[in-house]
């Protein structure tokens, strides 16, 4: 409700509860011809008091939201006892009730209520009371309930233990076709519920791409990550101050559980290291794609060593130092450039990675030299973890049909460059403006490129053959080695 | 635990360095705990000896083999204290050192190691750690003044 004033926000509620109850009242709402404009208009007082209504006063009543799934699984219950106890989640002090059993993340307000079929006495001390009443109003409105025997309900506040709660809409949630809904069209309903992504480092943008991809519908995700979320990390990471201190696969379990609470996901809180190197070749050889995000060489090159084994499609996605830009390699096994062929073919580019934590610093500093830690901003991030993606969901759609695959031609490059400034000291400072170039490289544009595989790549190529050969050595009758301990 | 191309690729790392006059150093196995190692003793141009040990990880060639001077023992710096005890040093180029005291010898950092690197290139680096080392002991300066940075170099 906009207005402040209690008298107001009352005479309003009351007029609507009249209006909704087809009885007489001691306020209601009339049109007045001069205003154009809904009043109200308060009786029984010595001066009848006009209150304006605007259409966010229209959005007066509170929200109540019930699973649909769960009181279908529940209503033989229901039909039993005639009641069912149901407890909710409370927010903006009761202005919205989500059913306890939708919600991932919970309010630290709890309501307790019951849902009643037919009248029976309160059996329990609910704080709200839901009726639940037949109609014929059509089965579709998101508050109208259709039970297992076709019949459609729909739900009405019976009684309240709290004055904040006695009016609201009740609205019935079938969660996953009306996720589904917005999708179709361009993701069909569960072209990729059967899909598994393996998400190796969950920082901004690892994070960023778990969650897009929850969004277009992706059924399991395995999540690898070691970190904790951090204070510092707040400012770019999804996940917010109140999961400060958690592992990063558990704040992300549960993002993506927000938006798609049927996901299943398996959490790893470890090190994408050697000594977890068989783990990791377990969850690549059960992924049908796995996203990198990580921010070290070696990290890279053991998810690159397993994808080639394993055969899986892998997608490397990292911002430049203070995130000036950023690039994404896409590795089909045996079909395009691997992450090593990158490392050996451009290894500036290869080396040029954001310093976003201690982890990372560490990693390049001496006990003599440190290192600073230079993250760049959120908004830098997420370009290149938008499109890496939907690079992802491109390769998951690949064998279904769907609209998205009229961007295979447009995405067919291996390696992907974006830049959101012309960093000072580096190849790109002399950009010429956005604006004032057609054909030369700017920034905020993607650039697909293209490099070839290398033949002699020690790990998607022949390189025994070929170092054998650079050395006049056989390498099939190479000695055994010397045996000493 | 090995794979057959993880095998194979340190027979042709033995045979690259009996090939290209690093035949001072091997690649062994130790049969008894199938595991691998190369080593061998490094002389500098003085003529001192420096014996050298590569424990090779089971992640190799992906993952980095770490360097270490066995002997002597402790290695000593110019004013006389342990290397060792500096430990991810960029003044003297060395990385966390063995526990047994070993200066681990910074060849390739894990930032800039990569499976196309081998054995042979990592010895001939530790020979250009000895050189700098030597020229330290003679003049006081960080061995980091006597070679190009390791970044540069790779």
């Amino acid at each position: 409700m906009n207005t402040n004033d209690p008298v107001q926000r009352q005479m309003i509620r009351d007029a609507m509860q009249a209006i909704a109850e087809r009885k007489p009242g001691r306020s209601k709402l009339v049109y007045d011809k001069t205003k154009r404009t809904i009043v109200a208009i308060a009786e029984g007082t010595q001066a009848p008091q006009a209150l304006n209504i605007t259409a966010d006063d229209a959005d007066m009543f509170g929200i109540v939201t019930l699973s649909s799934e769960w009181l279908r699984e529940k209503w033989p219950d229901l039909k039993t006892a005639g009641f069912l106890p149901v407890r909710f989640s409370s927010w903006d002090d009761g202005d919205a009730l989500i059913q306890a059993e939708l919600c991932i993340q919970a309010s630290p307000a709890t309501v307790r209520g019951i849902l009643l079929l037919g009248q029976h006495e309160n059996k329990e001390a609910a704080q709200l009371g839901i009726l639940l009443e037949p109609t014929d109003i059509q089965a579709t409105a998101q508050d109208v309930f259709v039970s297992p025997e076709g019949a459609a309900y729909r739900g009405q506040i019976v009684n309240y233990g709290q004055q904040h709660l006695h009016s609201a809409d009740i609205v019935f949630a079938d969660i996953e076709p009306q996720l589904a809904l917005r999708r179709t069209g361009i993701l069909e309903t569960t072209i990729l519920k059967d899909k598994v992504v393996l998400c190796v480092g969950l920082g901004t943008g690892g994070a960023h791409v778990a969650i897009e991809l929850a969004k277009c519908g992706v059924g399991r995700f395995l999540l690898v990550d070691r970190d904790r979320l951090s204070v510092g990390n707040v400012v770019r990471h999804p996940g917010g101050i109140s999961q400060v201190g958690r592992f990063k696969v558990h704040v992300v379990r549960d993002l993506i559980l927000e938006k798609n609470p049927k996901a299943h996901v398996e959490i790893y809180s470890v090190d994408v290291g050697f000594a977890n190197r068989d783990l990791i070749g377990e969850l690549v050889r059960t992924a049908d794609i796995v996203i990198c995000g990580t921010d070290n060489r070696q990290s890279k090159l053991l998810i690159n060593d397993l994808c080639i084994t394993a055969n899986t499609t892998a997608i490397y996605g990292g911002a430049f130092r203070r995130a000036y830009g950023g690039q994404i390699l896409r590795v089909r096994p045996k079909r395009s450039p691997c992450h090593q062929c990158f490392v050996a073919a451009m290894p500036d580019e290869a080396s040029d990675v954001e310093i976003s934590s201690t982890t990372d610093a560490s990693e390049i500093a001496y006990s003599d030299q440190p290192v600073a830690i230079e993250p760049g901003l959120s908004l830098d991030v997420l370009p290149i973890a938008n499109m890496l993606a939907k690079l992802a969901l491109l390769e998951l759609v690949a064998d279904k049909s769907s609209t998205l695959n009229t961007l295979r031609r447009d995405f067919d490059a291996p390696w992907y460059l974006w830049l959101n400034r012309p960093e000072p000291g580096t190849q790109y400072a002399g950009m010429p403006p956005l604006s004032e170039s057609c054909d030369e490289m700017t920034i905020h544009r993607w650039y697909g490129i293209y490099f070839d595989r290398d033949d002699a790549c020690p790990v998607c190529g022949d390189f025994i053959a070929s170092l054998a050969a650079s050395y006049g050595l056989d390498p099939s009758l190479l000695p055994a080695l010397p045996d000493k301990e | 635990m090995w794979t057959v191309e993880q095998r194979n690729r340190l027979a042709i790392e033995h045979q690259i360095l009996q090939r290209e006059g690093f035949s001072q150093f091997s690649v062994y196995h130790n049969s008894a705990y199938d595991t691998y190692y190369a080593s061998g003793v490094a002389t500098s141009n003085s003529g001192r000896r420096y014996s050298l040990y590569s424990p090779i990880p089971s992640g190799f060639p992906t993952q980095r083999p770490p360097l270490y001077v066995t002997d002597p023992l402790p290695l000593l710096a110019a004013d006389g204290t342990s290397i060792s005890r500096l430990g991810v040093s960029h003044a003297m180029h060395a990385l966390t050192p063995h526990d047994n005291g070993w200066v681990q010898i910074c060849h390739w950092r894990d930032s800039r190691w990569h499976p196309g690197i081998v054995l042979q290139k990592v010895f001939l680096k530790a020979h250009i750690w000895i050189e700098a080392y030597e020229q330290h002991l003679a003049t006081g300066r960080p061995l980091a003044d006597f070679v190009r940075t390791m970044a540069e170099v790779a």
